[in-house]
């Protein structure tokens, strides 16, 4: 595995440079920088910005014209961009009590949003507006996903506050948004918390139950990383860009009904690549591994910068333009993103990853 | 998450719909709610799959997940597990530790009895991997007689309430891995991987100079070995692990090499008990990446394709079974499980948590979930 082999490698360099003979590289300094410099700060973003979203939404619910419109629409672009930034962190207070999947149910290929909603809509479920019944019901019905497909039509126009169905669906928004709040409120304090999961990153030893060395804990942030841009390039990506342009599929973009793919999967590179240069890995890399961060964070940016060059719906560009040879050069810059961090860095770092490829059977 | 070891925590398929992961149900603590099932199959048909998985915590399950990629169950497992052997009706699961584990976990989804645990014999391990009779009595289960240093089939009866280990069969080999029962219901097919283990040493290649792997038709009624394949001797190092059936009745192996990686020796053949085994060509410019090594093999319903995973190499390749050709290859890292879905689609688990579903394989893998937290483990088996 070209994985292990380079890991195998670099641990004997890292170990030259870090540590005595016999000693493993300490990298609770990176774990902790990482904690305090990216992860406290961008899950408190987060929750500060999906804050705007009850009121934006209520506003816009109570006095529907252009500049509650705007403002909810920037509002909610603002929101997935922050949770963006900290969907790779699926590790820890993100993922219990399935926070992830209620913030967002994504992948959706079956469309069982979309289903569900339907059938609760049908239903008049009446508690489809009450916040804390929305917490229990389905993790496909209270989220960012599930707002999207109640606020926005199928050609990208905001449709909240107008229409026959109205108040219902205004009722469901509000919940949606506090509920979305709700969330996140409670995955920043639990990573503010010191006696909380960043305890157990930071006090990773033998006795640790959960992170037996400093090298396990800034894997499960590393890995994250690396598991981050494969969801961005083998789920949010290339089934949208099928096996050529006529076959493309633009509604299989991530937030592409809200005309946020763009800025939504550019938020997430820009999470990854400011995780990473948090960390501070470079006085770690040998002379020959130093070249690695400069280069990821040029591809990072490159990358980026061309989503952020896509303007309005892709949806309706897809076809149109160089939108889709644009998104075809993205996938090839997140691939290449996951192979420097992936064989490159981690093995400069001799970090591992991966499960059935480190040791199967 | 809440599961304690060999506790089951199952969710029935209505709560899951109105839950959809049952957020509230699932976080619950140790809700030990109704059987997967109460009427699920009549309910909603949604087939199913089972995989041995590690969680978020760190500790090992095996998860029950429909064809939606959704999580339906979890049964915590003493350690990691491996392969697991499915009732004929998809009804029952005997589940194994991963090599050199010595335990075994009987799972009845549809039923809400506490699984039971099975502990191998005095002097036997298991290897991971097992298989039913065909009328759903008997499990044949690959275990180590360590001390003689043969690869036996534990013949297990699972009839009544328990699981009474009856007798052994031979396999003919050292570190019998994946076995499959023939149409015919009296042969197996036993892959002798070739090397040997001694549970003193754990997971240490004890023979590597003198494997001799090969692939065993045994008659289960006399335990004869009627057949036994093997490759040429210049690739006596490519221990043979895993197989699967095709339409046409051949039998697939993929192999793991545990000589000098350099080589890119041949890794996938096909065979049938009268016509030794054929090798397929894989192009250097996909072999260089595979280290070797193949983790899964599994025909798609039709029987028409047969996918092979390559986790080290990141890779699942697909061949068509009436021709042995390469049909394609599809990336995917850290991928090992597959299973058939629909009519000649594959599901494929990976070990970040990804299910991706591949219509052909020419298609682009949609993935399905992203369960977080979670490592699928080698393999996944349709219920």
């Amino acid at each position: 595995m070209r994985l292990t082999l380079f890991a195998a490698l670099a641990v004997t360099t890292a170990v030259a440079l870090q540590a005595p003979p016999g000693q493993a590289a300490d990298f609770s300094p990176h774990v902790k920088r990482v904690l305090e410099t990216y992860i406290r700060p961008a899950t408190q973003a987060f929750a500060e910005t999906s804050a705007t979203l009850p009121p934006a939404a209520e506003a816009l619910c109570s006095a529907p014209s252009d500049q509650t419109r705007e403002a909810f629409a920037a509002s909610y672009t603002k929101t997935l961009e922050a949770l963006g930034n900290i969907t790779f962190l699926r590790f820890g207070p993100l993922i219990s009590d399935h926070r992830l999947e209620r913030l967002a149910f994504l992948p959706d290929a079956r469309n069982i949003a979309q289903r569900q909603i339907r059938k609760a809509l049908t239903d008049q479920d009446g508690t489809l507006g009450d916040p804390a019944a929305l917490a229990g019901k389905s993790v496909a019905l209270q989220g960012l996903t599930a707002l999207q497909l109640i606020a926005f039509d199928s050609d990208s126009n905001l449709t909240l506050g107008a229409g026959d169905d109205k108040e219902a669906l205004c009722a469901y928004a509000s919940a949606i948004t506090r509920n979305v709040a709700s969330i996140a409120g409670e995955i920043a304090a639990e990573w503010q918390d010191p006696k909380g999961y960043s305890a157990l990153l930071l006090t990773a030893d033998a006795g640790n139950d959960q992170f037996h060395s400093s090298k396990e804990a800034i894997e499960t942030i590393f890995n994250a990383q690396v598991t981050g841009l494969i969801v961005i390039k083998d789920q949010e990506l290339l089934p949208a860009l099928g096996t050529g342009k006529d076959k493309a599929k633009p509604n299989k973009l991530p937030f592409s009904r809200s005309s946020n793919a763009s800025a939504y999967m550019a938020a997430e590179l820009e999470g990854i690549r400011d995780a990473m240069n948090a960390a501070k890995f470079e006085p770690n890399l040998g002379s020959d591994a130093a070249w690695i961060p400069g280069s990821l964070n040029f591809e990072f940016g490159n990358a980026a910068k061309t989503l952020r060059s896509l303007k309005g719906p892709l949806r309706q560009t897809m076809d149109a333009g160089a939108t889709y040879d644009k998104l075809n050069l993205v996938a090839i810059q997140v691939n290449s993103l996951r192979d420097t961090m992936a064989l490159n860095l981690a093995g400069g770092l001799g970090l591992s990853g991966g499960f059935n490829a480190l040791d199967g059977d | 998450m809440l599961w304690t070891a060999t506790k089951r925590t199952a969710i029935n398929r209505r709560s899951f719909l109105a839950g959809l992961g049952g957020a509230a149900v699932l976080a619950g603590s140790g809700w030990n709610g109704p059987a997967l099932a109460e009427g699920l199959i009549g309910e909603i048909e949604a087939p199913l799959f089972a995989t041995a998985c590690k969680r978020a915590n760190g500790s090992y399950a095996l998860a029950i997940l429909d064809d939606a990629g959704q999580i339906l169950a979890e049964v915590g497992l003493p350690d990691r597990g491996h392969g697991m052997a499915v009732s004929p009706d998809g009804r029952k699961i005997m589940a194994f530790a991963r090599r050199p584990g010595t335990f075994a976990m009987l799972i009845d989804p549809y039923d809400s009895k506490e699984p039971l645990v099975i502990a191998s014999e005095p002097g036997r391990h298991f290897y991971g991997h097992g298989c039913f009779s065909a009328d759903g009595r008997l499990v044949y289960a690959v275990e180590n007689d360590y001390e003689r240093v043969r690869g036996v089939l534990g013949v297990y009866d699972v009839s009544g309430t328990g699981a009474q280990r009856i007798g052994e069969i031979e396999t003919g080999g050292i570190g019998p891995h994946d076995l499959l029962l023939m149409p015919d219901s009296k042969t197996m097919v036993i892959a002798n991987g070739g090397i040997q283990t001694d549970p003193g040493q754990p997971r240490e290649k004890l023979n590597i100079e003198s494997m001799d792997p090969s692939v065993a038709y045994l008659d289960l009624n006399s335990g004869d070995v009627l057949t036994q394949h093997r490759l040429s001797r210049d690739l006596h190092k490519l221990s043979l692990r895993h197989m699967a059936l095709d339409g046409k009745g051949q039998v697939w192996v993929g192999g793991q090499f545990e000589g000098d990686l350099q080589q890119m020796p041949p890794l996938v053949a096909r065979m049938t008990q009268d016509t030794g085994p054929v090798l397929t060509e894989i192009p250097d410019q996909l072999a260089s990446g595979l280290q070797s090594y193949i983790g899964s093999v599994v025909a798609n319903r039709t029987g028409d394709v047969v996918a092979t995973s390559a986790p080290r190499g990141g890779q699942v390749m697909f061949w068509s079974a009436s021709t042995g050709e390469l049909l394609g290859a599809k990336a995917v890292i850290d991928g090992c499980g597959l299973a058939p879905i629909d009519g000649s689609a594959f599901l494929i688990s990976d070990g970040l948590g990804g299910l991706r579903y591949l219509e052909e394989p020419e298609a682009v893998p949609d993935v399905l979930a992203q369960v977080p937290g979670m490592s699928f483990d080698n393999h996944m088996f349709a219920l």
